[in-house]
């Protein structure tokens, strides 16, 4: 594995960002139009509100500008693993539900979950390139989808797809701050410096 | 002891003279004036169905020693109409300001006060102290889902009003337009203009929050502008002027992902690079006339304008079919 601060390590590091932040900028794209897709096709309301979702990782952040990038990149991996599962789950409730009926959500909705396992990838190499690795999923297994009804459902997946969208822009914003050179230093980003 | 009274727009107003009794003798004054004792009912000052000129100074005076017994300030008015508020950030993701005006004025004074709210917490709004219907807010949270709501309220000694406006953090982005725009034509180059301008000096960080723009421009004989939307760079080179003709252009700004695009830059002027006119002898004339040129057309006044992309060929010899037609033949006679 090549050091952290080596120059192919650094080039590397360079184009998973790059690569990356174009992938979160059609990640958003997607989910913007999933979610109009989504709301027509479940009925909802575009404006309704809906409360923080239980297992949904909020994009909120205080102090972003104050992250360290092993925090960025953390928080993002722990967010896209979390929406893996809870897609995955939407798309499992979708076929139940509806099965070949809506194929076009369905597929939406498949198109999305792989942008994210992509993007999921795409942080495991970053933090594989930080000689730290990224934190192992083997363990636990997801938590089930909760029981619920079908509009709580609906409005759950609401919830997920904004939050996603949420995400999909602070990403992007993330991998920017990345490729930022730190103040003092060289050309490489801060990464583990203390906030 | 002087006093102040706000009044509707068409009330009665009756103003007592202070402890006076009501037969006592007294004048009455607006603005150092005196009042006609046809205003007047015992010592009271009857004004009946007050508009703004009644307001001013009105004072009362006891009829023989001419002590001033009352003075009142007098301010005819409105109560407040539902105020117009406008929320926005041009300073992304530092934070964003709201500003406020009355539609109709109400000609007395009226105090403001904002609330901002944003999910269960309540945000201070700095007041600016010019222009002074301004607040700043500073983000405390970045990329939220939830909404921040702001109500303005609006108050005078008549009534009160006020409004209310919710919206999501990205809905507010909105960067202020592209600074120093300039547009050059390019030397040898008579259907080129070089075209740079900087990132508005109010966003704070395009390196991390990249701006893209939108150019648009036109020839100022023309109507129709062109656009040509740029996601990185602060410079474009416009390729298809015509030549010998003034251009204006503008340029915008927007973030990268979020948000609207700003309004249009100032509007700058350039004309493509033309050839200085040479001085014509007979053997030059013979000269031109037997070589091919392959120089570009300028397209006379009565040639069909062609969209973009309806010219065909490129560069210095892009032409539209309409007026290639009709050149290829003049080509034809001097061949």
């Amino acid at each position: 594995m090549a050091a952290a601060d080596s120059p192919s390590a650094a080039l590397r590091r360079r184009d998973l960002c790059s690569r990356g932040i174009r992938l979160a900028g059609k990640m958003r794209s997607d989910v913007v139009d999933l979610l109009d897709t989504y709301v027509e096709r479940q009925g909802l309301d575009a404006s309704a509100s809906v409360a923080a979702v239980e297992g949904v990782p909020a994009a909120a952040v205080e102090r972003w500008d104050e992250q360290t990038g092993t925090q960025r990149l953390l928080e993002n991996l722990a967010a896209y693993r979390a929406f893996r599962v809870l897609l995955s789950q939407m798309l499992e409730e979708h076929r139940e539900q509806l099965g070949e009926a809506d194929a076009a959500l369905g597929r939406a909705l498949a198109s999305v979950l792989l942008q994210v396992s992509a993007f999921a990838y795409h942080l495991e190499e970053l933090l594989r390139l930080e000689s730290r690795g990224p934190p192992s999923e083997e363990g636990a297994p997801p938590p089930p989808a909760p029981h619920l009804g079908l509009f709580e459902r609906k409005l759950r997946g609401l919830g997920v797809l904004r939050e996603l969208a949420q995400w999909a822009v602070r990403s992007a914003r993330d991998l920017r701050q990345l490729t930022k050179p730190s103040p003092g230093s060289g050309s490489a980003p801060s990464w583990a410096e203390s906030p | 002891d002087s006093h102040i009274q706000y009044e509707r727009v068409g009330a009665d107003v009756t103003m007592k003279c202070g402890s006076m009794d009501w037969d006592a003798a007294v004048t009455w004054t607006a603005n150092g004036t005196d009042i006609d004792e046809s205003h007047l009912n015992g010592s009271y000052l009857i004004l009946k169905n007050v508009d703004l000129t009644h307001s001013g100074q009105y004072s009362c005076y006891e009829g023989s020693s001419w002590h001033l017994k009352y003075q009142t300030y007098l301010g005819v008015g409105t109560p407040p109409k539902e105020p117009v508020l406008m929320c926005r950030s041009n300073n992304y993701p530092k934070g964003f300001y709201c500003s406020w005006h009355l539609p109709t004025p109400t000609y007395i004074p009226n105090f403001f006060n904002i609330s901002v709210i944003h999910g269960m917490r309540e945000m201070v709004c700095e007041k600016d102290i010019f222009p002074k219907n301004r607040c700043h807010i500073k983000y405390l949270q970045l990329f939220s889902t939830v909404k921040y709501k702001v109500t303005l309220t609006v108050t005078n000694a008549l009534g009160k009003n006020s409004t209310t406006l919710t919206f999501d953090e990205f809905a507010i982005v909105k960067p202020d337009p592209p600074e120093s725009v300039v547009a050059k034509p390019v030397p040898n180059n008579p259907r080129r203009l070089e075209v740079s301008w900087q990132n508005p000096s109010s966003w704070p960080d395009p390196e991390s929050f990249p701006l893209k723009f939108f150019l648009r421009y036109r020839p100022l004989i023309l109507d129709q502008w062109q656009h040509v939307e740029l996601s990185d760079g602060t410079s474009h080179t416009i390729t298809d002027a015509y030549a010998g003709k003034e251009y204006i252009i503008q340029v915008a700004a927007k973030d990268n992902d979020i948000g609207t695009w700003s309004d249009w830059s100032v509007a700058v002027h350039a004309t493509p690079w033309t050839e200085e006119p040479k001085h014509l002898t007979t053997e030059a004339q013979a000269t031109e006339t037997t070589s091919a040129s392959t120089s570009s057309f300028m397209p006379p006044p009565t040639t069909k304008i062609c969209d973009k992309g309806a010219v065909v060929g490129s560069g210095a010899v892009a032409v539209c079919w309409t007026a290639g037609l009709v050149l290829a033949a003049y080509g034809v006679l001097f061949i």
